[in-house]
This record gives C-alpha cells, sequence and structure tokens, in this order.
C-alpha cells in the first residue's frame, strides 16, 4: 500500500479510538478486535503508549474489571472532555471531507 | 529437553522455556528503553506485562503448563514493536502542537524502528541447547535455520577428509561464545544478511530462468551447459596429463615434495577458514577492517578469490606431482600414504590442540555416547516432524 497513506492512518488512529471507546466500556483486545477487520489494523505495542498519552490528556479514564481468565483487565471510557473532543473531532473531519470534495471541482 | 524458567508475569506465575524467556527479557528491555523519558512509562510496561500475561494464559490448559520458544515468539510478534510519538519524547513541543491545530487535530508520529531491528548479527557460539561447544548452534542462529540441518551438515562434512571436525574444531577455538544479552541478541538478530543474500541470488537466477519460453527450453539449455563445461573440464585434464607425461622427467623427489605441498595447502585452507570466521565473528579479517559500505557476503566472496588465487597454484604443483609420479605403479600408493599420513597429522595436532585448551571439547569426548544417542534421537525427531 501507498506510504503516504499510513501517515494518514497513524493520525486518524486517535480519533477511531475515541469512537470506539464512546459506544461502550472496552478494553485493549476489544479495540484492537475492531479494528483488525479494517485497514487500522494495529498493534498492543502501538496502543498501549498511545491509550496512556490520551488518559493523561484527560480524554478517558479506566475502571479495573476482574477477569476469569488471567489478571484483571482495564476497561476505558470517555471523560467529558473526551466526548468534546471527538465531537470536535467528528465535525472537523466532515468539514476536511466537503473541503476535499469540493476542491478542484470546476 | 529443555530448561524451564518461571516468570511473574502481572502477578501470576508463568513457566516458559529458556530461549523464550530470554526472547520476553530482550522485548521488555527494548520496549523500557523505547519508552525512556515518557511519564507514563511504568503504567505502560505493566500493562504490556498484563497483555502478554494474557496471551499466554489463553495458550495454556490442564496438561500444557510449559509456554515454548515459538509461542512466545508468535505473542510478541503479536504485540508488535513499542511505537512512541515523536514528539511525546520530547515532552515540551507536545503543547506547542497543541497550541497550534485546531481542535481534535490528531498528531501523526514519525516512524521509528523499535528494538533491536536493524542490529548486525554477528556469529557466536551458543552454549544454551548445544551439544559440544554450540558452534553449530551459533551458525544455525546466524542463518536463521534449524541447528539440527547444521549438525547434519558437519556430520557430512566430515567425511569428506574430515573437513567437518576440522571446522568444527576451529570454529570451537576461535569463535567468542556469546554471553552478555547484547551477544546473545546479536548472535540472532533480525536482519540475516547470509539469508538476505541467498534471497537475493535465488531471485536473479529465477529472473534469468524465466527468460526462456518455456520449460522444456530451459532444461535442455541448462543439459546442455552442463555437457559442455563437463566435455570442457575432461579435455583440458586430458591434454594437460598427456603433456606431463610425455615432457617432463621422473623423478622420486616429486614423491617427498607432494606431502609438503598438501601441508601448505592444508595450511592455507585452515588460514582462509580463520579468516572467514573472524570476518563473520567481529567484522574485520585479522585486524583489517572493511570499509563501512562493504556488506559483510562481499568480503566473505573476495576471501573466497584471494584463497582461489593463494592456493591455485599449490594445487597445479600437488597435480604435477601426482602425475609425474603417476606413471610408476609403485609410487602412486606411496604418494598417497605420505599424503593421508600428513593428513592426519595435520588433523591429530589440531585435536590435541584442542583436547589441551578447550574443556567444552574434552567433556564432550567424555560424554559422546551420550550426545551420539541424542543426536540420533534429533535427527529421528527432526525427520518426522517435518
Amino acid at each position: 500500500m501507498n506510504e503516504k497513506f499510513s501517515a494518514i492512518r497513524k493520525g486518524l488512529l486517535e480519533f477511531l479510538v475515541l469512537q470506539i471507546i464512546a459506544a461502550e466500556k472496552v478494553y485493549v483486545a476489544d479495540i484492537l478486535k475492531q479494528l483488525s477487520a479494517t485497514e487500522f489494523a494495529t498493534q498492543e505495542g502501538t496502543l498501549y503508549p498511545m491509550l496512556s498519552r490520551m488518559r493523561r490528556e484527560g480524554l478517558l479514564d479506566y475502571e479495573w474489571k476482574e477477569s476469569e481468565a488471567g489478571p484483571p483487565r482495564k476497561y476505558y471510557e470517555l471523560t467529558a472532555k473526551g466526548r468534546e473532543q471527538l465531537r470536535e473531532t467528528l465535525e472537523y473531519w466532515n468539514h476536511i471531507n466537503g473541503t476535499v470534495k469540493k476542491l478542484g471541482q470546476k | 529437553m529443555n530448561k524451564v524458567i518461571t516468570i511473574n508475569l502481572g502477578g501470576n506465575a508463568y513457566q516458559l522455556e529458556e530461549g523464550g524467556y530470554d526472547a520476553l527479557r530482550a522485548y521488555l528491555e527494548s520496549a523500557a528503553a523505547q519508552l525512556q523519558g515518557n511519564p507514563d512509562r511504568d503504567e505502560i510496561l505493566s500493562d504490556i506485562e498484563r497483555a502478554i500475561a494474557e496471551k499466554f494464559r489463553a495458550l495454556l490448559a490442564t496438561h500444557k503448563t510449559v509456554v515454548v520458544t515459538k509461542e512466545v515468539a508468535a505473542v510478541l510478534a503479536e504485540m508488535g514493536p513499542i511505537e512512541v510519538e515523536s514528539d511525546e519524547a520530547a515532552g515540551a513541543s507536545a503543547s506547542d502542537a497543541r497550541a497550534g491545530g485546531a481542535g481534535g487535530q490528531s498528531r501523526t508520529s514519525e516512524e521509528r524502528t523499535a528494538g533491536s531491528s536493524g542490529m548486525p548479527r554477528r556469529l557466536y557460539r551458543i552454549q544454551e541447547g548445544a551439544m559440544i561447544a554450540g558452534v553449530c548452534n551459533g551458525i544455525a542462529a546466524y542463518l536463521n535455520v534449524d541447528p539440527t540441518l547444521v549438525r547434519i551438515a558437519f556430520v557430512l562434512l566430515t567425511f569428506v577428509w574430515g573437513t567437518g571436525l576440522l571446522v568444527y574444531v576451529v570454529m570451537a577455538i576461535l569463535v567468542p561464545e556469546a554471553k552478555s544479552p547484547e551477544e546473545k541478541a546479536a548472535a540472532s538478530g533480525f536482519p540475516a544478511t547470509a539469508q538476505e543474500f541467498i534471497r537475493r541470488a535465488g531471485e536473479g537466477y529465477y529472473r534469468a530462468m524465466k527468460g526462456f519460453p518455456d520449460r522444456k527450453a530451459r532444461r535442455e539449455w541448462q543439459r546442455q551447459f552442463k555437457r559442455e563445461m563437463r566435455t570442457h573440464a575432461d579435455q583440458w585434464r586430458y591434454n594437460w596429463q598427456s603433456y606431463w607425461t610425455e615432457h617432463v622427467p621422473m623423478h622420486p623427489g616429486m614423491g617427498f615434495t607432494l606431502p609438503f605441498l598438501s601441508l601448505l595447502q592444508g595450511a592455507a585452507t585452515i588460514l582462509w577458514i580463520c579468516a572467514i570466521i573472524s570476518l563473520l565473528a567481529t567484522g574485520t579479517v585479522f585486524g583489517l577492517v572493511l570499509p563501512a559500505n562493504v556488506p559483510v557476503w562481499v568480503g566473505a566472496l573476495l576471501l573466497l578469490i584471494a584463497y582461489g588465487v593463494l592456493v591455485a597454484p599449490l594445487k597445479i604443483a600437488r597435480r604435477a606431482c601426482y602425475w609425474n609420479l603417476g606413471r610408476a605403479r609403485w609410487a602412486w600408493s606411496f604418494v598417497y600414504l605420505m599424503d593421508a599420513v600428513v593428513w592426519l597429522v595435520v588433523v591429530a595436532v589440531l585435536l590435541w590442540l584442542a583436547f589441551h585448551y578447550l574443556p567444552e571439547l574434552r567433556d564432550a569426548i567424555h560424554s559422546f555416547p551420550a550426545i551420539a544417542h541424542q543426536a540420533a534421537d534429533d535427527i529421528r525427531a527432526w525427520w518426522h516432524g517435518r
């Protein structure tokens, strides 16, 4: 695949993670599974540092839950700030989308 | 049989094979290095440990209690390298990016190669899982193939004038043992120059072969090429032989020179093997450093050519002695005997040196029956498990 697309995908990953977490409380394996079917498929090595940064920025929070299959898991949810950020991003995304379609149309 | 190491991951105990343990430790060490300066470093590391623990848990069952090396490698590949956004490490620049960007803009991150990919491979002896001194094990790690295959190759080579044994002893003395974790990582580092070289050579060959209209034409060409080469070689040898038998007077002195020529050639061979090993192990040939942009395999190729040039006159002289004496029946057996005796002496001296300066080899000779049994089992297992 084109190398230039990989920069675009990387930039959008945070947005998509916000969207996935907004829908329901999830833990990392759920996020990976949902992404794996798309062109945004990623790995724990990328996701964990990113989630911890987003939490530091106050976009999301987590709570511990016991699991039958191994150690306890972190379930992530959005904070009010995260929800606001997602709304803004969606708006901005639609705006860009319009620009991309509109430019060079004449 | 493999050693098992018990580790604590996310509060639970897991049993790993030693190779797997080394791989896991290398992964976590490289993760910690990548996250240097990240305020959440410890938290991310424990997140990663828990994720690995969960994957291990999924692999285990009531009668499968050990995670084998291959499974650890698969889990680590699934985890992927730790990727940190470039402005993450810089810290201060993060706020700039936020201030400048419109609301909700995601930051792009630069590609960063993580961990040990791109690390040059070095030839080491590897003691873990070794049979004698770890030479085959080290070569297998260097070439990224099954150690059993390398062992079989050595055994086969031993039948060719004892070459396998000779090379093994020389390598056991000269190749350093991988002791520190860095050395162990370098012994099986990711990109194999040799493997890449073989792959490229194969690719070139197949591209050339594709130039033929069909398979039949290709086969026909190959057959003809081989036939021609053979005829040429035969012709040449024949001409040469008759030249010597006709023009050079027979001289008994040549029978005595021959073993010394053999000795010289043997010395040159050993020197060459030492040079190759030194090149692979340290990147230098007897203190001579290769220029930075010359890959190791080019160096090896140059050594091969140099060896050919050096040994060619010796070979010719030896041939000449053989053919010259060949006219007299009795001389043949004498010449062969002398030649064989000299070779045996060289091998014996090398073995004696190895026996005295290499405790591993001494131990190995004492435990040879056990090793032979295990080798037989290994080969059988490999044969059935193919």
